[in-house]
């Protein structure tokens, strides 16, 4: 399968935001916990909504959390 | 003719052949993705799978032993057809229902949308091959006749209709075998 474009930080942001769980931040965005895990494995490119949720559970800009990485 | 028709049936076979393969291998399980937790979605896809592949297998069954004129004149053949579809919604609604109930505050997130949404796609190319597969060979079976009889018009629509049905569910199977990208 090829990578997604769309590279994320959203598994070391999670750790560092006091170890939350998959589905702790599943519950927090409104998605469920697969979602997160195909997020983190980067086989899965969200919705401006969901990244900007994300970011914002982890009080980031979505920059931070996002990276469009070239191919 | 008669060559004619069997040129059709084995390019039909061919592509079935090839269809099937392609579904077959985009099943394999993917070593990437081994240990994902389902989704209710990914879930009642397979219950719905095996429930019209049961029923499929039930009315081909049917037809089989007591014939498509001897179903529509026999009352406990079509008894027995009603309770099969009857029972396959049942299970399919008793399972949505469990599924919803133990899904968590998430059900059905984005993803699972847009994977619904693509499943489209594989339902109505079911339905497609469905209703040309039909019309083709009724007309030529019946065309001397200049009529076509109700139980094979019954059959055409159950048919059409639990394929189409089948074929949403694999599309819903397929989908989360595959990366996905949804829309902003």
């Amino acid at each position: 399968m090829p990578k997604a474009k769309i590279q994320n930080h959203i598994r070391r942001l999670r750790f560092e935001y006091g170890e939350m769980t998959q589905q702790e931040l599943a519950e927090r965005v409104g998605c469920t916990r697969q979602t997160i895990i195909v997020l983190e494995k980067e086989r899965y490119v969200p919705s401006l909504s969901l990244a900007f949720q994300i970011a914002r559970v982890f009080d980031r800009s979505i920059e931070e959390v996002f990276e469009y990485a070239d191919e | 003719m008669r060559i004619f028709w069997l040129m059709i049936a084995c390019l039909g076979g061919i592509l079935a052949l090839l269809a099937i393969s392609r579904v077959v291998r985009e099943l394999r399980p993917n070593p990437e993705l081994k240990g994902l937790p389902m989704t209710s979605l990914e879930k009642l896809g397979w219950i719905g799978l095996a429930v019209t592949a049961l029923v499929v297998a039930g009315i081909a069954g049917l037809v089989a032993i007591v014939g498509v004129d001897g179903f529509h004149e026999d009352p406990a053949a079509r008894f027995t057809f009603w309770l099969l579809l009857m029972g396959a919604l049942g299970i399919w609604g008793l399972a949505w229902a469990r599924l919803r109930r133990d899904g968590g505050s998430v059900v059905v997130d984005e993803r699972d949308r847009a994977i619904l949404a693509r499943s489209f796609s594989v339902e109505s190319m079911v339905v497609l091959v469905s209703l040309v597969a039909w019309t083709v060979s009724l007309t030529e079976v019946f065309w001397d006749e200049g009529s076509i009889p109700i139980p094979y018009i019954q059959l055409l629509f159950w048919t059409t209709f639990v394929g189409g049905a089948m074929g949403r569910s694999l599309g819903i199977i397929l989908g989360y075998r595959r990366e996905l990208t949804v829309d902003a």
